[in-house]
This record gives structure tokens, C-alpha cells and sequence, in this order.
């Protein structure tokens, strides 16, 4: 009976990262792979979805606040004008806004441009709508754009550019020089954009996250995709958002319930009261995260890894292997978990080849294997846990990783 | 063929306006583009081409070709369901129109939410479900069918039976796969099987009884048939299938090699016939998804909580689309959900009766208000017809129900592949409270009068 599956679903396979997750389980090791905190999330907020459940908040809704929230703080943040009523529509977390998102906008053949390394789940998306995935390389150390690369991707059927930014998985933070060649692209090129923005209140050292959307011609043609789960450490809730000029959101939103109908309906009364959190609330969310950034950097950095770049935004590492290391990532991370007790996700999952790039000289991609993602949205005493364990690994393996 | 794209990126800024009046004609031909649209249904077309034209003036850039939607999208309207809703709010009518009570779900159900939140059981829940979540499942499912199912390999929970219809489509459907519904039918199943870009074949099933037309499906069922779709208990005619129907069906799909995916959401309203899950039939659960949800049986429509089961070869299609879909579902809803499941038999005892009494005061109501009233087995609808009041057709039934009678209830067109079939039928729901019933049943019998 496999063949009753469709060909699309035959193609795709199990998420290594869940994967990862099972075997740190089972090792009871402690997780700095997947993205989501063991903190708990802000008291205020659960209350409010508690206070949503007891008054009977409890069948198919659609919460308009939550629009006039959001277009209040995309015009402060981005200087946007967003029409509520129009411009946005509510999904089931990030994942389904982009998921609507490309059904309302991609056609069989499509091409879509992504940046690698890119987190897993566009190109399913991608793949499910009949669209191709087309992958622009970032170049390492710092993750930078090179403008030849992405014009090279390019061809009369690219479609959409992808834009996840602060960046899962390296952090990186792409710069205004840089959105403005994206835009410059789509402008000319006449195409759109998704962005992917659920890291845009997590950026540290003075980088700001700057929308896409809010540069010249584009926000007739960007979906920006954006959530409450990591700005408020509720990844469980499951309440996002696409906003787009109004008769992509009318199609996203038309799609949308046709997908899931509505998001869970108390999650989203208590969103009003996220969303009305004060500025105090997105200052510490960033000092906290920049810290434990900086002590996780310190961490590894003493055992050996290499940070010629440190994350802008999200909350992620992409940390380097130590140069004299003979291992790959696969293999560094498997000891991790059952040396030291700490799961952290190879990089090797992030990188994509192009199958379209027959054209393109092929790349040195050694550097595919030489790269591991470490979460640090963990609590304090989680990370100093994890500090000690991967101490005493270091220490009494001696220099038993290097060739 | 792919264009090789050579322009040095200080090229780009240069490059002049493309043909302003071509994106003119473009606007045109968006406006042309057909669309399924019945009467009192939006088209989006048509928010498109009012939009262009802001967009025009607005960019200063060129327009070589319009912003364009993808085409799968001309089977997406907004529902219906929303436009009779602020219709209805627009005039303070009675809602029997949208299927959600107006009373809410069971204490100690929300309860079990409300600890899960404050348990900190906030973040990602496992993809295709909380461990304990699927083991309630599977604990009901033996109860209610006899059948035992692997929790960790024959279960996914999606948000809602609205997302594993959604999964279950594109993780099983190939374009140009042959599928077969009955009309009339749940308005996400046809969109989501355009979206898996299938080839819809319907049956229409008619009144009074809607019975299956065996022969027709024999002579629409094949060896190219992919799948089958079984709503039963029925939405929106009430209808159950009976163990005949179904056992018919299961041969048919023996013969042509077809899979079945039944959406039984309304299983545990069945009131004039037990329900029969189709995968409990002899030799049918190797190839039939069977869909279910949390929201009408405990009256929590918008926690979205759903799931398929189904064999592991099929299930595996259903979690890849489900992945991308949404990846997760709502984690502390699961928890609550495994709790609600676990409810005793004394819960679903009294649902029934408490939905009987309810029923009874519609079906009597509209029977004498004078609508001629088809027998409804289960759900918490019923389809009348509404000609003796010598209205065209539903939707303009149902637009004068509510501004001269002040009642909601649904025209049922929208659910037909023909909207002519669904014309002289409208459904009514009675998953409201017992006051509500009555008072839309007195407005009903003071300002609706039979032509």
C-alpha cells in the first residue's frame, strides 16, 4: 500500500532534529537542540488564557484585537500602515501563516529562493504547493549575501524569495545593505516575499530587526509571517500571523480555514494581553537572552568551538567545530549525547544542495559538516548544568578529538 | 528553460518603468477570470481587481505582470458561514446557522486545560501528538469499535478535523487522482482536494431519505478511483450511513483497490441508529483514515483538537503534510483532551439526551411552522425545505430569514458540486441552548408565513 501515499509525501523525511530528541530522551540528556524554552512563560499571559477558559472563550472565534494590536506595533516598529480589518489574517502558529501562505501564492513550478543554511520546514511547504526550492548559499564565517549568488538564482519562473531573519539557525541578522538587494530583486524582478520574523523581538548588541516590508515597493508584494512563540515563550499555544496587502491576506485567510478554521480560540484572548505587554517586557526578553547568548559562547568557546561570528538574533549558536577536530558534525554531536550528556542539533540538516545549479561551479560544501546548533532558550540553571557536564567531558577526554 | 540571469547588481537600479499601460490590461483580464461564485458568495476576483488598481497607482515601479494568486485558489471563497454570521449580527437574529453551541464545554474538561497552562505544559508538543493524548485515543477507539491501534504509529493529532482532512489530502492525494464525495458536503473537503489538485467525482444523495445511490456509485467507482469520502454521521443532512451502505461501499473498495477516509466528528451524536465506524468493517481498516475531533462532542469548538487514525503506511502520509501544515498542536488543549476522553459513559449518556431534548424542540417547531422537515439520524443539524414560503431559492430564503424573521440558518447550495441541488434546502442547527431554541422557533411562527 506505500504507493497510496502521495509522490510528495513519499519524498519527505523524518525530522532529524525530533529525532535527535528522542535519543537525548533516552539518554536523559540535557536538550539544547530544539528551539523552545524550559522556562516557564510569563504568568500574565497564562492567566489571561485561563481567564479566557473559565468565561467560555471556548468555540470557533476570530479575536479582530489581535489585528489592531498587531498594526499598531507593525507601524511603531516598522513605520507600516496595516489595515486591520484587511491585512492580516490569524493561523495556528507560524507554521500554518507560511504554510497558507505559499498555497495562496505558489503555482506548479514556482520557483522560490531560500537562504542557506535554512530552517527545515520551508522547503515541504515549498515542495507540497508544487512549487521548486532554489537555495542561495550565505557565505560563511559571517553568513554574509553575495549579490552575484542570489542573481544567479534567479530565472523567469522565481516566484517568491524567502526571508527568514534574525536567522534559524546561524543568528545572523541580515543588514540593511542587504534587504535592500533583496528588495531591489523583488522589485525589478516583480516578485514576492515571505518573511519569516518569529525571532524579530530577539536581537542583542544594537541590532535592530528590520522588516523587509518596510522598504521601497515591497509591502505590495511581502507576506510577513510572525508568532507569539518565541517573542513569549509559548510555543505550545499556536497562534500566528500572515500580514500581506489585502487580497493576498483575503487568499491566505481563505485558506487558512480551509487548513485549520481558526487558531485555539482562548490562545488567542490571551494574545490581546500579550501583544499589550509593556516596552519593559521586549527589553528584558532581549538582556536575558543576550546574556545567556554570551555565556554559552564562553562555554563553548573553552572547549574548543570557534565563533569568527556571533549570533545578532534568534536564539541560536551555529558554533564552529574546533578547527583540529577530525569529527563531523553528526558524529561530535552523537558523543556529545552520550559522553556529556548534552544534545545539540549537526548543522549538516541546515544545508541544502541545489538541484537546479547545474549552471553554478560546484561550491566547496565541507563546511556543511563542520557546524552544530545550540538553543540557548534555556533556563539559567539548565545552562550552567549543561556548562559543567560539557566541562567535565572536555577534561577528561583530554585532547581525544583532535586527530 | 532557465533564463540566465547576467545583470551586475549596479545594473538593476537603472532599469526603466515597464509598459504602465499593460498592467491596464492585465486588470481587465483579472476581472475575467472565472469563478465558481453563486449567488451571495464573494469572489476574491473581485477583491483583486478593486485592489489592482490602488496598486497601480501606488507603485512607481513596473508592472510586467500582475502580483498573481496561485489558481488553486478560485475554489476559495470567503464561507459562507462568516457572511451569514455578520449578517446575522447586523440584525440581532437567532444563529442556527453556524454549527458551535452558545453554551460551552464541560467543567472538568476546562479544568484540565487551565492546570495543563499553569503545569508550564506550554511549548511544542510532540508533532503528532502528546503521548498520553494518542493513548486516549486509542483507549476510546477500542471502546467505541473493538479495534486496537497503536497509539505511537496509527494516530496524529492535528488541530482540528478541519487540519486532518487537510493532511489527510495532501498526504495522500496525487493531482489528477480520482476522489470520490457525496454531495452535499463539508465545504473544506472539495478545497482541500483542489489544493491536492484531485478529480472530484460527486454523488449527490437526495431527499427525503438520502440514501446512497448504489448504482450510480458503482458506475462512478473504478480502478482509477484513489479514495472515497464518508461524512457519517451526516453534515449537513443528519443522515448515518447504514451498516448496508457501508458494507456495500467496503466491497466496491475491495474490487478497485480504494481507500476510504471517513470523517466521523458527529459520532457521538447519533440518535436514531448507532453509529458504525467504517475501518471496524471486515478487512477495511488497512485502508480507511478515520477522522474525529474533541469539539462537538464536549462542546470546545474552538480549542482545535482533532486527529486521523489510520494504518501505519497511510499514517506516514497523513504526519508529512501535518509537519508542514502546522507541525504541532495546541499542547495544553491535549492534555485536557486526553482527560475528556477518559469521561464515562455517564457523560456521553447524558450529551445525547440533553441534544435529543434539544432537537425535539426544532423539529417540532419548524414542522409546525410549516417547513417540510427530513428525519435527521444524528448530528446537530437538520435540512428543511423551505419552498412552501415561495422564496426562489436558499440563499434568498435565508437572507429573508433573517431581516424579516430574525433567524439564522444556513442556505445549503454551498455544500452541493451543482449549487441547483442544494436550492429549495436550508439547515438548521440545535446546538444551542434550550431558551434559544424556543425563542427562534416563536419568531419563526409569528413573522414566517407560507405563500
Amino acid at each position: 500500500m506505500e504507493k497510496k501515499l502521495s509522490s510528495v509525501a513519499k519524498s519527505f523525511t523524518a525530522s532529524p532534529i525530533q529525532e535527535l530528541s528522542h535519543l537525548a530522551q533516552r539518554c536523559n540528556a540535557i536538550n539544547l537542540a530544539e528551539g523552545f524554552p524550559d522556562f516557564p512563560a510569563p504568568t500574565h499571559i497564562k492567566d489571561s488564557a485561563i481567564a479566557a477558559i473559565n468565561s467560555d472563550f471556548n468555540q470557533y472565534r476570530h479575536v479582530q484585537g489581535i489585528c489592531d494590536h498587531l498594526a499598531e506595533m507593525v507601524k511603531k516598529m516598522h513605520g507600516l500602515d496595516i489595515n486591520s480589518l484587511t491585512d492580516i489574517a490569524i493561523c495556528c502558529g507560524q507554521t500554518e501563516a507560511f504554510a497558507a501562505a505559499v498555497f495562496a501564492i505558489i503555482d506548479k513550478g514556482d520557483e522560490v529562493v531560500l537562504f542557506d543554511p535554512c530552517y527545515e520546514t520551508y522547503e515541504g511547504c515549498i515542495t507540497m504547493a508544487g512549487g521548486n526550492p532554489v537555495y542561495v548559499a550565505l557565505d560563511p564565517p559571517h553568513w554574509t549575501l553575495d549579490p552575484d549568488k542570489l542573481m544567479k538564482s534567479l530565472t523567469g519562473r522565481t516566484k517568491a524569495i524567502v526571508l527568514n531573519s534574525p536567522q534559524n539557525p546561524t543568528g545572523k541578522v541580515f543588514t540593511k545593505d542587504e534587504l535592500e538587494i533583496i528588495a531591489e530583486v523583488c522589485r525589478v524582478r516583480n516578485c514576492l516575499a515571505i518573511t519569516d520574523e518569529v525571532y524579530e523581538h530577539v536581537t542583542f548588541d544594537n541590532n535592530k530587526h528590520i522588516s523587509l516590508a518596510s522598504f521601497l515597493g515591497m509591502q505590495e508584494r511581502t507576506i510577513i509571517t510572525s508568532s507569539l512563540s518565541k517573542t513569549f515563550s509559548v510555543t505550545g499555544w499556536r497562534v500566528g500571523w500572515a500580514i500581506a496587502p489585502a487580497f493576498i491576506a483575503s487568499a491566505i485567510r481563505n485558506i487558512h480555514v480551509k487548513i485549520t478554521d481558526s487558531a485555539p480560540a482562548p490562545f488567542q484572548e490571551a494574545a490581546l494581553t500579550a501583544l499589550r505587554s509593556a516596552p519593559e517586557y521586549f527589553e528584558s526578553l532581549k538582556k536575558d537572552y543576550e546574556s545567556k547568548r554570551d555565556f554559552m559562547i564562553k562555554m563553548l568557546a573553552g572547549i574548543g568551538f570557534k565563533f569568527q561570528f556571533k549570533p545578532e538574533g534568534s536564539f541560536f549558536l551555529f558554533a564552529e567545530l574546533p578547527e583540529n577536530c577530525a569529527l563531523s558534525d553528526v558524529e561530535y554531536v552523537k558523543e556529545l549525547i552520550q559522553e556529556a550528556g548534552v544534545v545539540a542539533v549537526p548543522g549538516c540538516g541546515f544545508f541544502h544542495a541545489n538541484l537546479l545549479s547545474d549552471k553554478v561551479p560546484k561550491e566547496d560544501c565541507s563546511y556543511h559538516r563542520r557546524y552544530i546548533r545550540f538553543a540557548f532558550c534555556k533556563s539559567d540553571s539548565t545552562l550552567a548544568t549543561a556548562a559543567q557536564k560539557l566541562g567535565k567531558l572536555y577534561k577528561s577526554s583530554g585532547m581525544s578529538k583532535d586527530t | 528553460m532557465q533564463i540566465q540571469c547576467t545583470w551586475a547588481y549596479r545594473e538593476l537600479r537603472f532599469r526603466p518603468t515597464l509598459f504602465p499601460t499593460f498592467s491596464k490590461h492585465l486588470q481587465t483580464s483579472i476581472g475575467c477570470v472565472p469563478t465558481r461564485g453563486g449567488r451571495g458568495t464573494y469572489s476574491f476576483v473581485a477583491t483583486m481587481s478593486s485592489v489592482s488598481t490602488q496598486n497601480e497607482v501606488v507603485s512607481t515601479q513596473n508592472t510586467r505582470r500582475p502580483l498573481q494568486i496561485a489558481k488553486r485558489l478560485e475554489k476559495f471563497k470567503t464561507t459562507i458561514f462568516t457572511q451569514m454570521s455578520n449578517l446575522a449580527v447586523k440584525h440581532g437574529a437567532i444563529n442556527l446557522g453556524q454549527g458551535f453551541p452558545n453554551f460551552d464545554g464541560p467543567e472538568f474538561v476546562k479544568e484540565a486545560a487551565i492546570q495543563a497552562i499553569r503545569d508550564g505544559k506550554n511549548q511544542y508538543a510532540r508533532g503528532y501528538g502528546i503521548p498520553d493524548f494518542n493513548s486516549a485515543i486509542a483507549e476510546r477507539f477500542k471502546k467505541d469499535t473493538g479495534l486496537v491501534v497503536d497509539p505511537e504509529k496509527e494516530i496524529t493529532v492535528t488541530s482540528g478535523c478541519t487540519e486532518a482532512i487537510a493532511a489527510t489530502m495532501l498526504g495522500l492525494i496525487n493531482p489528477g487522482d480520482e476522489v470520490i464525495l457525496f454531495a452535499p458536503f463539508y465545504d473544506s473537503y472539495e478545497a482541500t482536494l483542489s489544493m491536492a489538485g484531485a478529480k472530484i467525482k460527486g454523488i449527490t444523495l437526495r431527499p427525503p431519505d438520502f440514501a446512497v445511490p448504489i448504482e450510480e456509485l458503482k458506475s462512478t467507482i473504478s480502478k482509477n478511483t484513489r479514495a472515497i469520502l464518508i461524512n457519517t454521521p451526516h453534515n449537513p443532512t443528519g443522515k448515518m450511513f447504514t451498516r448496508e451502505e457501508l458494507n456495500t461501499i467496503a466491497s466496491l473498495c475491495i474490487e478497485n483497490d480504494v481507500l476510504v477516509f471517513t470523517d466521523e466528528v458527529y459520532e457521538k451524536l447519533a440518535f436514531e441508529m448507532d453509529h458504525i465506524s467504517f475501518a471496524s468493517l471486515p478487512g477495511m481498516y488497512e485502508r480507511t483514515v478515520t477522522l474525529n475531533s474533541l469539539g462537538k462532542t464536549f462542546s470546545l469548538t474552538g480549542w482545535k483538537i482533532g486527529w486521523a487514525i489510520a494504518p501505519p503506511h497511510l499514517t506516514w502520509g497523513v504526519r508529512q503534510a501535518h509537519a508542514f501544515l502546522t507541525f504541532a498542536t495546541s499542547t495544553p488543549m491535549q492534555w485536557a483532551a486526553a482527560t475528556a476522553l477518559r469521561a464515562p459513559e455517564s457523560y456521553y449518556v447524558e450529551l445525547k439526551r440533553d441534544y435529543m431534548a434539544k432537537k425535539a424542540i426544532l423539529v417540532d417547531g419548524l414542522k409546525a411552522v410549516g417547513f417540510k422537515v427530513f428525519p435527521s439520524s444524528g448530528t446537530y443539524f437538520v435540512v428543511v425545505d423551505h419552498t412552501p414560503f415561495g422564496l426562489p431559492d436558499d440563499i434568498a430564503f435565508c437572507e429573508y430569514l433573517i431581516k424579516e424573521v430574525g433567524v439564522v440558518a444556513i442556505p445549503t447550495s454551498v455544500f452541493y458540486l451543482n449549487p441547483e441541488d442544494g436550492k429549495n434546502l436550508v439547515r438548521f442547527t440545535f446546538c444551542k441552548d434550550e431558551e434559544t431554541l424556543r425563542a427562534a422557533v416563536e419568531r419563526m411562527k409569528q413573522k414566517l408565513l407560507r405563500n
